[in-house]
């Protein structure tokens, strides 16, 4: 009998989680925009911040998930750290919604949600562009439902009477709140062990006073568990680990705070929770308590942010990829406004050329270079400025552009992409030179030469005249017979070096796509000179690099294998 | 830090300088300022003998690189001479050999 109780509560977990996870991919996919918009509005006062956060932790069920996208928007620059506090905490009280949910008997509606669902996708509502994410949405809700009745369903086979007597005898509330904590660290959230104590006190195996303790440990065990599950962030991400926890902690001291007052007044703790209930009883007390324990915890921390604030920097200062991610000109309240807004992503990309020499090795300064981890910090942080301005230029398009802007946000879309792949490049031509041991000559010369090419590319775009555009073509001019050369001598290397010349034919395909897209840039780039507008043959007119005048065409020279070369 | 030195010699309207050392970070400040005050004080070519130099750095190549620039805008000539295979190879792959007047 215990099996079947164990398989049906495991199943019904199982449903759980796989029915939320679906519905927070499926309902970002439909409605990401729209939540981004939602959290953005978000930043005129605390009391708009928790509601916000309400409504996205209510739709995604997952306070954590809710902690992420305020990093990344954090990251992004689209708010700050202390708008993102009201947020945070909201999306825990909206995680409340599934423990009210589990409370109520919703077998029947859970069965018509299945039928409805399945003929949806009898009559292919699924491959309809309108239909298809909500349809998903709809089997994920389904799904957790479902799962939710069997977790409730489990209990009631089992032998009541010898549980009880076993748990009268040995659940103090100490142990009770360890084992809540427990279970919350294993769930990676408060709400399901909540919703295993509410089928646990519908089998009658739980009293008021056991659910209490063990729902007050896996609300702190959850924000813990955050932290331990954080493990790799640092900076601004980890903050707002610690606003999670904080609205966990707080929550629980004042109502054990409560608790306890009442106790020591001489009046029945436990009959105030139930009272809480109403004519719902103990399931919907229980449900209360969630609920309050969230908002005791979120109300404080959202309208006290600037403390708040002031905690999680202290226990968590800024990052250098934080710093490094942050865009400093685009802003999306200027994406109204599609002359300005072009004007501050073309920064913003200039800006983002000028940091390119920071994601390589600068092998003449040895020690005093930055560390490989601060590299990486940088190009993560390059990443995160290249999609938000990526994010940045569909909005300005969509706000709806003139036919002018609309070019110009076209060609700088495509540009990014180009500052995209370079970026990638550096980064991977910078991981294989960190990977010697001793710096090869031939691995020396084609760093050093990058790092004057990459530096002259980011002198060029902080106002470079025209001259600086035309000198880096020149220096960007094709090479590949040179390359061709010397990696046929690599492939004709003695025998038992053949890893190493791998390695060396690698960073010289790198480093020749690196200069090719350097040149791509730098002739977009490049602004028009007074004589490039004289008419032909006017000794006024300057020659000009000849790709200067053509549209861009070609992928760039494909980074090659030992393979290729003994091939050729 | 290891020391560097200019040699400077005028023959005719060209300048040349001799330089000996390393073309690294500490020393590349110094040797962009020598070849500024030949490129603002005179105004034929220069050319550099890079016999005695056996290692160059980014430093050094953007020091090359911005009297190079200022020498082109005023169409005046800069050439390297002498230079040792490995610092050869350095200038092939930056691409300044298509840059400058190698002998």
């Amino acid at each position: 009998m215990m099996a079947v109780v164990l398989a049906e509560i495991l199943a019904g977990l199982g449903l759980l989680f796989f029915g939320l996870k679906t519905m927070a991919s499926h309902l970002q996919s439909a409605t990401g925009r729209r939540v981004r918009r939602l959290l953005r509005s978000a930043t005129g006062s605390p009391l708009a911040g928790l509601l916000s956060g309400i409504v996205a932790g209510a739709a995604s069920q997952s306070s954590n998930a809710v902690a992420l996208i305020c990093g990344n928007l954090v990251r992004g620059g689209v708010f700050t750290t202390r708008d993102a506090i009201p947020v945070v905490a909201g999306g825990n009280v909206g995680t409340a919604a599934l423990v009210f949910v589990a409370a109520f008997d919703f077998r029947l509606v859970v069965l018509y949600l299945l039928a409805l669902v399945g003929f949806g996708f009898h009559v292919k509502l699924d491959r309809q562009p309108a239909w298809k994410e909500w349809i998903w949405v709809a089997l994920g809700l389904t799904l957790a439902l479902l799962g939710l009745d069997f977790i409730k369903q489990g209990p009631r086979d089992l032998d009541v009477a010898l549980i009880a007597g076993a748990l009268e005898a040995g659940l103090s509330p100490w142990a009770g709140f360890l084992i809540g904590m427990v279970a919350a660290a294993l769930c990676q959230s408060s709400s399901t062990p909540t919703i295993l104590v509410l089928a646990l006190m519908q089998a009658r195996l739980l009293g008021l006073e056991d659910a209490f303790f063990i729902v007050l440990g896996a609300n702190l065990g959850s924000g813990l568990a955050t932290l331990v599950s954080s493990g790799e962030l640092e900076g601004t991400g980890r903050q707002l680990c610690y606003v999670h926890i904080l609205v966990k902690a707080i929550g629980c001291v004042l109502l054990l705070g409560a608790w306890l007052a009442v106790a020591l007044a001489g009046g029945d703790p436990e009959a105030v929770l139930a009272a809480a209930g109403g004519s719902g009883g103990p399931q919907t007390a229980i449900s209360v308590l969630f609920l309050v324990l969230q908002l005791a915890g979120a109300v404080p921390v959202a309208l006290l942010r600037g403390v708040t604030e002031k905690i999680a920097v202290h226990l968590s200062p800024p990052s250098v990829e934080d710093d490094a991610s942050r865009p400093r000109y685009i802003h999306h309240r200027a994406v109204e406004e599609a002359s300005t807004a072009l004007d501050l992503s073309e920064q913003e990309g200039a800006r983002l050329l000028k940091l390119l020499p920071n994601l390589l090795p600068d092998l003449d300064r040895g020690a005093e270079d930055y560390s490989p981890e601060a590299r990486d910090a940088f190009w993560k942080g390059s990443t995160a400025i290249i999609h938000a301005l990526d994010l940045f230029l569909v909005d300005v398009i969509r706000a709806g552009a003139t036919r002018e802007s609309l070019d110009i946000a076209l060609q700088q879309q495509a540009q990014l992409e180009t500052i995209r792949a370079l970026v990638d490049t550096v980064h991977d031509f910078t991981g294989l030179v960190e990977d010697f041991e001793s710096v090869p000559p031939l691995v020396f010369n084609l760093s050093e030469s990058l790092r004057t090419i990459v530096l002259s590319l980011a002198d060029a775009a902080d106002g470079g005249a025209v001259e600086d555009f035309d000198l880096l073509i020149h220096l960007t001019a094709d090479r590949s017979e040179m390359l061709d050369r010397i990696r046929r001598a690599l492939a004709a290397s003695a025998p038992g070096a053949e890893a190493d010349s791998r390695r060396l034919m690698l960073a010289t395909s790198l480093f020749e796509r690196a200069v090719w897209l350097v040149r791509r840039i730098a002739v977009a780039l490049r602004p028009p000179a007074i004589e490039d507008t004289a008419p032909e043959g006017d000794p006024a007119r300057q020659e000009a690099p000849a790709e200067a005048r053509l549209p861009h065409a070609g992928t760039g020279p494909r980074v090659r294998s030992a393979h290729d070369v003994h091939a050729h | 830090m290891t020391s560097m030195h200019i040699d400077r010699e005028q023959s005719g309207n060209d300048v040349l300088l001799k330089v000996v050392g390393r073309l690294d970070t500490p020393n590349a400040k110094p040797f962009e300022a020598s070849l500024m005050e030949v490129v603002s004080q005179t105004t034929g070519g220069i050319i550099v003998n890079l016999s005695g130099v056996d290692y160059v750095s980014s430093s050094g190549l953007r020091a090359l690189l911005v009297a190079g620039k200022s020498m082109r805008t005023g169409k005046r000539k800069l050439a390297l001479t002498a230079l040792q295979p490995q610092i050869r190879e350095v200038f092939d792959i930056s691409g300044f050999s298509s840059l400058f007047e190698i002998t």
